[in-house]
C-alpha cells in the first residue's frame, strides 16, 4: 500500500498512457482501415513508442540530474542544430502543412518536441546560476528571453504555432517563478498581444481560426469544421457516453480523430465522467510533480521539475481548451494520449527526469 | 517580500492552472447540458439518414361517416447515391424502366446528396413499374410507400373539397382550409451512416407515420349526390353558363349539400382552368338576386307592421312610377286588384315597391344589413365574397324601390340561403358552416367540435310564422307551383334576375333561381338553386329552377323518410296542371261500395273475396286523378 502511495506519479502516468493507447485504437481503427487497410496501424506505432518511452523514462529516473545542468549548453546546441536541419527541404519532411519532421521509415520525430526539454534545462540552469541578477531585467532576463524568442522564431519557421506557444508559456512561467518583477510580465503580456496581432497580419488564416472559434457556424465547412465536429462528439455524450468503441464521429466525421481532437472522442465514448477522470489524472500528475518541485532544495531542480510539469499541464490545458471551444484551434496534442511518438517520448522523458529528481530529494532528506 | 518567494509563486501558478482546468470542465458541462438539445439534433441530422414514410392525410367524411376524400397507397423511388455501386448500370436500367433519358436519370443517380427522391418521374409509380425496379435488387435503390389522395366520388363537391398537390399538401377548398389538421406527421426509417454514406452497425430507428386528423362535414352524401345528379341534368338539358345549388339546415346553419357547375375531377385537376378550380360559385358568385330578395322586403314589412297580408290591397296596373321612373311588373298589364298575400304569390314588382316605400330606406336597409347582406357569412370555406349593397347616403326613392324587389343589390347565394333561413326558422340568423368536427383517425376521439353559432335575431317568431305561411302559399297558389310536392308542405320563392354587363341589363340572359324549404310548418331544409343563362327554355325561376329544387326536396324526403304531412295547404290548379285529390278510405267496405266511391280511378285487385282489407296508396293521401289504386280482397 505504501508502495502505491509513493509511486502515484508513476502509476498515474502509466495508466494515462494505457488509456491513451486504448483510445488511440478505438478512435483510429476506422481511419486506419481506410488509409492503410489495417486497423492496428496507429495502435502498433503508438505502443512501440510507449515501450521506448517507458525505457527512456526508467533510464532518466536513474540519471543524476546534475548531469543535465553540466551539459545544458551542449543539449541546447544540439536542439538548435536539429531545429535548423529540419527546416532544410529534403531533410525535414512536411506533415499537415508544417516542415517539422525527421522521417525514419514509418516513424517521425519532431525536434521541436525534444527542444522543449533542452530549453527547460537551459533556462533552469541559467536562472539558478543568475539568481541574484533576476531583479535586473536588462542584465538577468533579457539574455535568456532572447534565446527563448530565438527558439520561438525557429519553430515558427516550420511553422508550428501551438508548439511555440507551449514553449514560450512554460518558460515564461519559470521566469515568473524565479522572482522577476511583476511589471515585466505586464509588459510581456502587451508585447505578446502585439506579436499575436502581427502574426495574424502575416498569415490571415490565423484570423479565420479565431473567427471560427468565436462562432464555428460562420464557416461550418472551412475553419469552423473541426470545432463543430468536436462539439458534435461532446454535446450528445451525456454522463456516461456511448461506451468504448461506439463513437460515431470517428467514422470520418472528425478527421484524424486520434490526434489533436482525441479528447472529443473520449468524451463521446465515456461522457462527462470520462472527462472528469482524464482531467483528474492530469491534475494528479501536475500536483505530484509540483510537490517535488516545492520540496527541491536547489534552484536548478526546482525550476526543472516545475518547468517540465507545467509544460505538460499547459499543453494539456491548451489542447482541452481548443477541443471544448474555449480558444481558437492551435494544433497542440494532448500529452500521453494523442497519437504522436515524439510527444509521447518527450512526456515520458519529462516524467522520468522528475522521478529522478524526486529520488535524489529523498536521498538528501535522509 | 511575500511575492518574491519562489514557493509562493509556484503555488500561485498551480492555482491559476487549477482554475483553467475547472473552467474547461465547466465548459464541457455547459456543452453537454445546455447545448445538448441543439447539438444532439444537429449531430443526429448529420449521422442519420431518414428514409421517409409519408403519413396518410386525414379523411374527409360526410355527416354519416361516409368517405368523401380517401387515401390510396402508391410507391415512390428513392436513391442513396453513396450506396449505389454500379452507377452507370443502375442509371441505364432505371432510365429504361421509367422511360426517361439516360441523362435525366444520371442527374439523380450521380447527385451528391444523402438521399435523392426521384421527382417527378419516380413518384407514385404503378405496381408493374415498382415491381420491375424491385426485381433489380440494387443497393441504394429504395422503393418507399407513399400515400396518395383519392376522391372516390370524383367530381362530387369538387370546389368545396378542393384538391392536393403531389406532396399531399392542400391546395384549395377544405383541403387547404383545414390543411394543418389534415396533414399527418411523416414517419421514417432512420439509419446511421458514416461521413462517406456507408451504413453504420447502429440499430435502425423506425418512426411510425401519424395520420392526419379526419374531418367530418355537415354534408349529407346522399343528398349531395342527389344535388349533383340534378345539376348534371340541368347542364345536359339547358347548357347554362353556370349552375349551383345549396342545401342548408335553417335551424342550425349546417350545410347539407353544396355544388356548382362547371366542376372538375380533383383526382386529375391539372387540366382544369384556374377559374373553375378556385371559384366556389355558391359562396363566390355575386349577382342581383331578383325576386328571391322580396322575402327580405316581405319580412321587414311584416316585422315593422306596415302591411296586413290579408286585409291590405294593392292595385297593380303593370308599372309604378317612382320619382319619375317607371318600374314595370314582370307581368305585362299587371295583376290588377290583389291582396298583399297575392302580391307575394304573384311576385308582383309594383306591390313590393309599395312595401319598400312604406318602409322607407332606413328601415329596409337596416333589415338588409341585419340579414347579413353586404358582408361575408363567415362560412368555413375559402373564397367567399361580400356582395354589394347601396351606400345609405346615395339611396333615393328609385334605389329604394328597386332594392325592394331585388335589383341594384348584389349578393352571394350563401347570403340568400342564410337570410331566408333566418326568415323562416323563427327569426334567427346563423353562421353557415360545413365542418362538423375534427377527430383522430385511429381513436375516433373528437379533437375539435364545431357548433352552431347564432349571429342575431332579425325578426320576431310571429313575423317568421307569417313569412313561412306566405311562402308556402307561393308554392301552393303562386309562382312557385312547380315545386309543389304532393302530401308535403313546401314553401319557396322564385327569382329571375337580369344580368348586368357593362352597366346595362342584358337581354334574354338571366340567372333563374328558386329558394325552397320544407316542411313548411317546421323547416329542416332550405334549398337554393340558381341557373345562369339556361338555353332553350323560357327563362323564369318558376319554370327552370323550381322543378330542380323540387327534385332535390323529393330526394330529401326519401333520404330522411319524412312522413307525409297531415294538414296540407292544397294546391290551386291551373287548367293544364295535373289534378290531385284526397284518396277516400275504402278499407272494410264491400267491393261494390268501393267501386262506387273510387269512380274514375283505375282499380287493380289482388286476393279473393268481397271485402276490402287493404288499399294502396292509403287513404288521406293526394293522388293524381285517374291513377291506379290497388285493393286487396278477402272474405
Amino acid at each position: 500500500m505504501k508502495k502505491i502511495k509513493d509511486n502515484i506519479l508513476l502509476i498515474t502516468t502509466i495508466l494515462l498512457c494505457l488509456f491513451g493507447i486504448t483510445m488511440i485504437y478505438s478512435s483510429s481503427y476506422v481511419w486506419s482501415i481506410y488509409k492503410f487497410n489495417n486497423p492496428y496501424k496507429y495502435l502498433i506505432s503508438q505502443a512501440i513508442f510507449f515501450i521506448v518511452g517507458l525505457v527512456l523514462m526508467f533510464i532518466l529516473k536513474k540519471i543524476d540530474y546534475h548531469l543535465y545542468e553540466k551539459h545544458a549548453n551542449k543539449i541546447l546546441l544540439v536542439c538548435i542544430i536539429l531545429l535548423i536541419l529540419v527546416l532544410i527541404p529534403g531533410v525535414g519532411k512536411i506533415r499537415n502543412g508544417s516542415r517539422s519532421w525527421f522521417g525514419f521509415g514509418p516513424f517521425g520525430i519532431q525536434p521541436s518536441e525534444f527542444s522543449k526539454i533542452g530549453l527547460i534545462i537551459f533556462v533552469s540552469k541559467y536562472l539558478s546560476k543568475n539568481n541574484k541578477d533576476i531583479k535586473d531585467i536588462k542584465k538577468g532576463i533579457f539574455p535568456i528571453l532572447s534565446i527563448i524568442i530565438f527558439f520561438f522564431f525557429l519553430i515558427m519557421l516550420e511553422p508550428d504555432f501551438g508548439q511555440g506557444m507551449v514553449i514560450v508559456l512554460s518558460l515564461l512561467l519559470i521566469i515568473f517563478v524565479s522572482g522577476t518583477k511583476l511589471s515585466f510580465f505586464i509588459k510581456c503580456f502587451i508585447l505578446g498581444l502585439l506579436c499575436i496581432i502581427g502574426l495574424i497580419i502575416v498569415a490571415p488564416y490565423r484570423m479565420a481560426r479565431i473567427v471560427s472559434y468565436l462562432n464555428p457556424w460562420t464557416d461550418p465547412l472551412g475553419s469552423g469544421f473541426q470545432i463543430i465536429q468536436s462539439l458534435y462528439a461532446i454535446g450528445p455524450s451525456g454522463l456516461l457516453g456511448s461506451g468504448l468503441g461506439n463513437s460515431i464521429q470517428k467514422h470520418f466525421y472528425l478527421p484524424e480523430p486520434q490526434t489533436d481532437f482525441i479528447f472529443a472522442i473520449i468524451s463521446e465514448e465515456f461522457g462527462f465522467l470520462g472527462i472528469l477522470l482524464i482531467t483528474s489524472m492530469f491534475m494528479i500528475i501536475f500536483y505530484k510533480s509540483i510537490k517535488i518541485s516545492l520540496s527541491s532544495s536547489d534552484l536548478f531542480s526546482k525550476y526543472l521539475v516545475f518547468g517540465l510539469s507545467s509544460q505538460i499541464i499547459i499543453q494539456a490545458t491548451l489542447n482541452l481548451a481548443v477541443v471544448v471551444g474555449l480558444i481558437p484551434v492551435t494544433g497542440v496534442t494532448l500529452p500521453f494520449i494523442s497519437y504522436g511518438g515524439s510527444s509521447l517520448l518527450v512526456s515520458l522523458m519529462s516524467i522520468g527526469i522528475i522521478l529522478g529528481i524526486e529520488k535524489s530529494n529523498k536521498k538528501t532528506d535522509f | 517580500m511575500f511575492w518574491q518567494d519562489k514557493q509562493v509563486r509556484i503555488r500561485f501558478v498551480v492555482l491559476i492552472i487549477t482554475f483553467l482546468i475547472i473552467t474547461i470542465i465547466v465548459k464541457v458541462f455547459y456543452i453537454e447540458v445546455f447545448q445538448y438539445k441543439k447539438l444532439n439534433s444537429l449531430a443526429s441530422d448529420l449521422w442519420s439518414r431518414n428514409l421517409p414514410i409519408t403519413a396518410d392525410r386525414g379523411k374527409i367524411l360526410d355527416r354519416n361517416g361516409k368517405i368523401l376524400a380517401d387515401n390510396i397507397t402508391t410507391t415512390s423511388l428513392y436513391l442513396i447515391p453513396n450506396q449505389i455501386k454500379e452507377k452507370e448500370k443502375v442509371t441505364q436500367e432505371l432510365a429504361s424502366i421509367l422511360n426517361v433519358s439516360y441523362e435525366e436519370m444520371k442527374e439523380h443517380v450521380f447527385k451528391k446528396t444523402s438521399l435523392e427522391r426521384v421527382h417527378p418521374e419516380g413518384r407514385q409509380l404503378s405496381f408493374e413499374i415498382a415491381d420491375k425496379i424491385n426485381a433489380l435488387n440494387y443497393d441504394g435503390v429504395y422503393l418507399l410507400k407513399e400515400s396518395k389522395r383519392y376522391y372516390p366520388y370524383k367530381n362530387l363537391m369538387a370546389q368545396t373539397l378542393g384538391f392536393v398537390g403531389i406532396d399531399n399538401q392542400g391546395l384549395s377548398g377544405l383541403e387547404l382550409k383545414y390543411n394543418d389538421y389534415l396533414t399527418g406527421t411523416n414517419g421514417s426509417i432512420k439509419y446511421y451512416s458514416d461521413a462517406k454514406g456507408n451504413k453504420l452497425p447502429v440499430s435502425e430507428e423506425y418512426k411510425e407515420a401519424v395520420s392526419g386528423l379526419d374531418l367530418t362535414l355537415t354534408i349529407d352524401l346522399d343528398l349531395q349526390q342527389a344535388v349533383e345528379r340534378e345539376l348534371d341534368n340541368v347542364v345536359s338539358k339547358y347548357s347554362p353558363e353556370a349552375a349551383l345549388a345549396i342545401a342548408m339546415d335553417p335551424q342550425s346553419g349546417e350545410l347539407l349539400a353544396i355544388s356548382s357547375r362547371p366542376n372538375y375531377n380533383p383526382n386529375s385537376y391539372q387540366t382544369t382552368s384556374l377559374e373553375i378550380l378556385n371559384r366556389n360559385l355558391p359562396i363566390w358568385m355575386t349577382y342581383e338576386p331578383g325576386s328571391t330578395m322580396k322575402i327580405t322586403t316581405l319580412a321587414a314589412s311584416l316585422n315593422e307592421g306596415v302591411v296586413n297580408l290579408f286585409e291590405d290591397n294593392f292595385y297593380d296596373k303593370g308599372s309604378i312610377e317612382v320619382d319619375g321612373a317607371h318600374l314595370h311588373c314582370w307581368k305585362r298589364g299587371g295583376h290588377g286588384q290583389e291582396t298583399y298575400l297575392q302580391v307575394v304569390e304573384n311576385s308582383c314588382n309594383p306591390g313590393f315597391v309599395s312595401l319598400g316605400l312604406k318602409l322607407g330606406k332606413d328601415r329596409l336597409f337596416s333589415y338588409i344589413k341585419n340579414y347579413g347582406f353586404g358582408e361575408k357569412t363567415g362560412i368555413d370555406l375559402i373564397g367567399e365574397e361580400n356582395g354589394i349593397i347601396f351606400d345609405l347616403d346615395k339611396i333615393g326613392n328609385v334605389e329604394l324601390a328597386t332594392t325592394a324587389f331585388g335589383q341594384g343589390i348584389s349578393v352571394t347565394p350563401i347570403q340568400q340561403v342564410r337570410a331566408v333561413s333566418a326568415s323562416i326558422n323563427g327569426g334567427t340568423l346563423y353562421r353557415p358552416y360545413i365542418l362538423k368536427n375534427i377527430s383522430d383517425s385511429t381513436t375516433k376521439q373528437i379533437v375539435l367540435e364545431n357548433s352552431s353559432e347564432i349571429i342575431r335575431q332579425v325578426i320576431t317568431k310571429e313575423t317568421s310564422d307569417m313569412v313561412r305561411f306566405a311562402l308556402e302559399s307561393v308554392v301552393s297558389n303562386g309562382t312557385g307551383r312547380n315545386a309543389y310536392i304532393e302530401n308535403y308542405r313546401v314553401g319557396g320563392k322564385t327569382g329571375t334576375a337580369q344580368k348586368v354587363n357593362n352597366g346595362r341589363y342584358m337581354v334574354g340572359n338571366y340567372i333563374v333561381s328558386f329558394i325552397g324549404f320544407m316542411p313548411a310548418d317546421n323547416p329542416s331544409i332550405v334549398v337554393y338553386v340558381a341557373i345562369d343563362n339556361p338555353k332553350g327554355v323560357t327563362q323564369y325561376g318558376g319554370t327552370v329552377a323550381a322543378p330542380v329544387a323540387k327534385a332535390i326536396l323529393e330526394s330529401y324526403i326519401n333520404i330522411k323518410k319524412l312522413p307525409p304531412a297531415s294538414d296540407l295547404m292544397p294546391k290551386v290548379y291551373n287548367w293544364n296542371d295535373i289534378k290531385y285529390q284526397v284518396l277516400p278510405d275504402v278499407v272494410g267496405k264491400s267491393l261494390e261500395e268501393a267501386k262506387k266511391i273510387l269512380k274514375g280511378y283505375t282499380l287493380e285487385y289482388s286476393g279473393q273475396g268481397n271485402k276490402i282489407i287493404h288499399q294502396s296508396p292509403s287513404a288521406g293521401l293526394y293522388v293524381e286523378d285517374n291513377s291506379t289504386v290497388k285493393l286487396m280482397l278477402s272474405n
